[in-house]
């Protein structure tokens, strides 16, 4: 399970080191087995939530943890697969050198590392392009290959930052089918996304966070229960937040 | 250490970049150059062709650690490759380590590739012009390159500490280049403001001193530069051999331990 508390984090910007308060005491728990939608405008504080749970940066209060063990181990992401927002990969590789790589990365033994390779690869529809250097890819297969790296290792908790971005309809539904398929496994699921039916498609939960405050948290049923849209309540809390309405 | 899988990435990044490509290709001109210069001259020859055959393997080198070495540590910053590395159970440390040690086998594999080229024109001018070859011994060539090794890989760990301290690559281009410049100068410099009279100039007190604290800090690179005695196949003493490697390894270390303490503190948003 995921759990952040009181997690604040702010960044310096510019020449002149002007603050900006990217989080603000956010707090907030996903059970295992769990699917959790993380909704928010741009720069909202998402990508930075993520970020700390990677370990990529560091929060300035509060602590963050994944399966009871503190994000700054770095065991904890022997168990998490990441897929970042618009990934970049090394150029000259293949995905199948990729993929070698998380595996080996993780600890997984060279033939395991073999065996869940060409399963995923197939799962994400890149066999055929496996020993193609991933510079010549197209960004959804990018995208997909991250998609393969962050699953390489059979994750307990994956964490995917805007999985959606740059697909098409076909690779949105193959990502949607892979998050239901991990939910599926019982695995946890924590994801950013823009795009408000998928959440309201995929999630048991979902949060909104504006300005790096998470003004609401509920679950999808409670949402369909209550006849408004996700789109109603988002705009509703984005306008709440530019009031200084608290939720 | 979970070293491997980072080091084996950086190194075929590294190998196939078409850089790589283009240094081999550099050094082989100017090995074909030298032998053309070598028909020419029939004065020195060996010398000419023993020195030209090192200082083609210690720039092509050096056009490796700056073109390729500093760029492949720059893009995991730059494009957030680095994200892919760190979202496994890979501390910071780990990575620094592991790309260094992938880089430093790029420079093996470089220098040896290069290296042989060198060989190779040293083996045509010595069968073309034996009797220019009196002095010369193999064993002093292969110490050259074996030292300029050495030293393109303490330049490495150079560049990895400035890439962990500063934020943008050309930066740690530019500090790199300044160390390899004062690196190599700075044993003469010392020697020239410790003794001015012998050249009859005057030096300030301060600048003696600033020119010892700099002695002290920055690597003596000279120390790894044999190709003047590889070229008269004048004899390097074993204790030589001995410290200059030692203070090759032990300046390394030092060097990567500090980049991996500031590197374990740096965050990647």
């Amino acid at each position: 399970m995921i759990q952040i508390e009181s997690v604040s984090k702010m960044f310096k910007e510019g020449f002149r080191g002007r603050k900006v308060q990217a989080l603000q005491d956010l707090a907030l728990s996903v059970a295992q087995g769990e699917v959790f939608g993380f909704l928010g405008p741009n720069g909202a504080g998402k990508s930075t939530t993520i970020k700390i749970l990677i370990n990529l940066i560091f929060p300035d209060t509060g602590q963050a943890s994944i399966n009871g063990l503190d994000v700054r181990d770095k065991e904890t992401r022997r168990h998490v697969g990441y897929l970042p927002e618009n990934p970049y990969f090394y150029d000259y590789l293949t995905a199948e050198e990729l993929l070698w790589f998380g595996g080996r990365a993780a600890g997984l033994s060279s033939r395991l590392v073999r065996e869940r390779s060409e399963t995923l690869l197939h799962k994400v529809d890149l066999y055929n392009a496996r020993k193609r250097p991933l510079r010549t890819y197209s960004k959804g297969m990018v995208q997909r290959a991250g998609l393969a790296l962050a699953l390489i290792h059979d994750p307990q908790v994956v964490i995917l930052d805007e999985p959606m971005s740059g697909l098409d309809p076909i690779g949105r539904k193959m990502v949607g089918d892979l998050i239901v398929e991990l939910k599926g496994e019982g695995k946890t699921v924590f994801f950013s996304s823009h795009i408000l039916a998928d959440i309201e498609r995929f999630c048991d939960r979902y949060g909104i966070i504006v300005s790096g405050r998470l003004r609401r948290v509920e679950r999808v049923e409670e949402l369909l229960a209550s006849q408004l849209t996700l789109e109603q309540v988002f705009l509703d809390e984005v306008e709440k937040a530019s009031e200084g309405v608290m939720s | 250490m979970n070293l491997w899988p980072v080091a084996a990435v950086t190194f075929k990044e590294g190998i196939r970049n078409r850089a790589i490509y283009g240094i081999s290709l550099f050094a082989l001109l100017f090995l074909v150059a030298s032998q053309l210069v070598s028909g020419m001259i029939m004065q020195d020859v060996g010398k000419v062709v023993v020195d030209m055959a090192l200082s083609t393997v210690s720039f092509s080198g050096l056009l490796l650690v700056l073109f390729v070495g500093i760029n492949l540590m720059a893009k995991d910053l730059d494009r957030r490759t680095i994200y892919m590395v760190l979202s496994r159970p890979i501390s910071r440390s780990q990575y620094l380590f592991g790309k260094f040690l992938g880089m430093a086998l790029l420079i093996i594999t470089t220098v040896a590739l290069v290296g042989f080229f060198a060989v190779a024109a040293i083996v045509l001018t010595k069968l073309r012009f034996p009797n220019f070859f009196g002095q010369f011994t193999w064993w002093l060539v292969f110490l050259s390159i074996a030292y300029t090794t050495l030293s393109l890989i303490l330049l490495t760990a150079l560049s990895f500490l400035f890439a962990s301290l500063v934020s943008t690559s050309f930066i740690t281009l530019v500090l790199t280049i300044c160390s390899y410049l004062i690196g190599h100068a700075i044993s003469d410099v010392k020697a020239l403001v410790e003794t001015p009279q012998a050249v009859g100039i005057q030096v300030a007190p301060l600048t003696v001193k600033l020119v010892q604290g700099a002695y002290y800090f920055f690597p003596n690179l000279s120390l790894f530069d044999i190709k003047t005695q590889a070229a008269h196949g004048l004899a390097v003493p074993l204790a030589s051999i001995c410290w200059t490697v030692v203070y090759g390894l032990g300046y390394t270390a030092i060097v990567m331990i500090l980049a991996s303490l500031i590197f374990s503190k740096r965050e990647f948003p």
